[in-house]
């Protein structure tokens, strides 16, 4: 076995193979965690009650966070902000399409659905980029995974609650979770989807595992979680899957409306550049910039 | 239902009353209260306790320290010296002063 990769320190030593594989790597978490926290911060104000909408917004944040670590890295390549987000065609974002979807209309299940998950997926790619060879992506996936636990955290305490009939769940709350499973599951498949590069991913070692064996390993913590919960979970291998992928650029109409709105301002404000309101708060803890 | 939530900011601190926060169970509660009551301030521990396990004896139900004279309760009515020299005596000594003015105030 050779297998010994070649270690990268920084954007400055990657050819231009390697430099697009990571720019693929890049968009695909990026724009998963900016996607996902747009559509939680859907629910400010109309969550169940203060403290669950407190919670949910302290996990948007999180992932914009995260978004923004991300973004940081791609801008490393020579990209402006603008270019990287603001002023991106919306079809070359490579989010999942799991978190452009809209939330049906007050359905608090598939907010603990699709937090649960997505976060579940997002720990395990977050696992499998620890060890990458791209040492600026090593370096934050420390801080990005001690905001997680939280995340699952909040998604299983919901779970677990609003399934199990008795205390607190019932027969409506465990039919809205399934319900919501059975709406998203074909979605969620597609956080596991190749986009382009993929190959390369893994061949530089810029993830350590494939999307396929995340995939399975993912299936396998899900079903057996949810099914331990009396959840009915389709066949992944069964369920018409959605003709968008999200990954190589294929969306939902959603998405484009949702990218209407996000864009919105900043096209109306015409700023020469965005405003970053992190630059002015404190300095943060940790070794990531 | 309520759990009143402490938080102790360093090791060895009392936990001090910060609000309280609304939640099914004892887990939920944790869960919310780091958010609600850890997110901004420094935060080193929090206690969840459940409002009705709370007990309380207000002023209407007892007159705190009795009602008559009991002015040699107050060390510093014997003090005749100079506590600097140790910190712990003259804080407490301080804390002691604080208290009996806003007694005396109170009782006006």
């Amino acid at each position: 076995m050779t297998d010994a990769k070649t270690d990268y320190a920084a954007a400055d030593d990657v050819g231009e193979g390697e430099r697009q594989a990571l720019e693929a790597l890049l968009f695909r978490l990026a724009d998963d965690e900016y996607v996902v926290a747009e559509r939680y911060i859907e629910w400010q104000i109309y969550a169940p009650s203060l403290e669950s909408d407190l919670a949910l917004a302290n996990i948007a944040q999180d992932e914009f966070g995260h978004a923004r670590l991300w973004y940081d890295l791609l801008q490393e390549f020579g990209r402006s902000e603008e270019e990287v987000l603001w002023e991106r065609d919306s079809a070359d974002f490579r989010h999942s399409t799991l978190v452009e979807l809209p939330f049906e209309d007050g359905d608090w299940a598939d907010v603990v659905v699709r937090s649960y998950l997505y976060d579940t997926a997002e720990r395990l790619r977050l696992e499998a980029l620890a060890n990458s060879s791209y040492a600026p992506i090593r370096d934050r996936v420390g801080k990005v995974l001690s905001e997680e636990r939280y995340h699952r955290e909040h998604a299983g305490n919901w779970l677990e609650r609003l399934a199990r009939k008795g205390e607190h769940g019932d027969e409506t709350s465990h039919r809205k979770l399934e319900a919501a499973t059975e709406r998203l599951l074909p979605h969620a498949l597609s956080l596991f989807e190749a986009g382009p590069h993929e190959a390369d991913i893994v061949e530089y070692g810029f993830r350590t595992r494939t999307l396929e064996d995340l995939r399975e390993e993912w299936l396998d913590i899900v079903v057996s979680f949810m099914e331990g919960l009396d959840l009915a979970v389709p066949d992944p291998d069964e369920v018409e899957r959605p003709e968008e992928i999200g990954r190589d650029g294929s969306h939902t109409d959603d998405w484009f409306d949702l990218y209407d709105d996000f864009t919105h301002t900043y096209r109306e404000l015409d700023f020469e550049e965005p405003i970053k309101l992190r630059a002015q708060g404190p300095k943060e803890k940790g070794a990531a910039k | 239902m309520i759990w009143e939530v402490f938080r102790q900011e360093e090791p060895g601190d009392y936990h001090k009353h910060c609000g309280n926060v609304h939640a099914p169970d004892r887990d939920m509660a944790k869960m919310f209260a780091q958010i609600q009551h850890g997110r901004r301030m420094k935060t080193h521990s929090l206690w969840v306790v459940p409002q009705d396990e709370v007990g309380e004896v207000d002023d209407q139900d007892t007159a705190f320290g009795g009602t008559t004279d009991k002015a040699y309760r107050w060390a510093t009515t014997y003090n005749r010296v100079d506590a600097s020299f140790a910190k712990e005596v003259a804080d407490s000594e301080a804390e002691q002063r604080a208290a009996e003015k806003k007694r005396e105030a109170s009782s006006q």
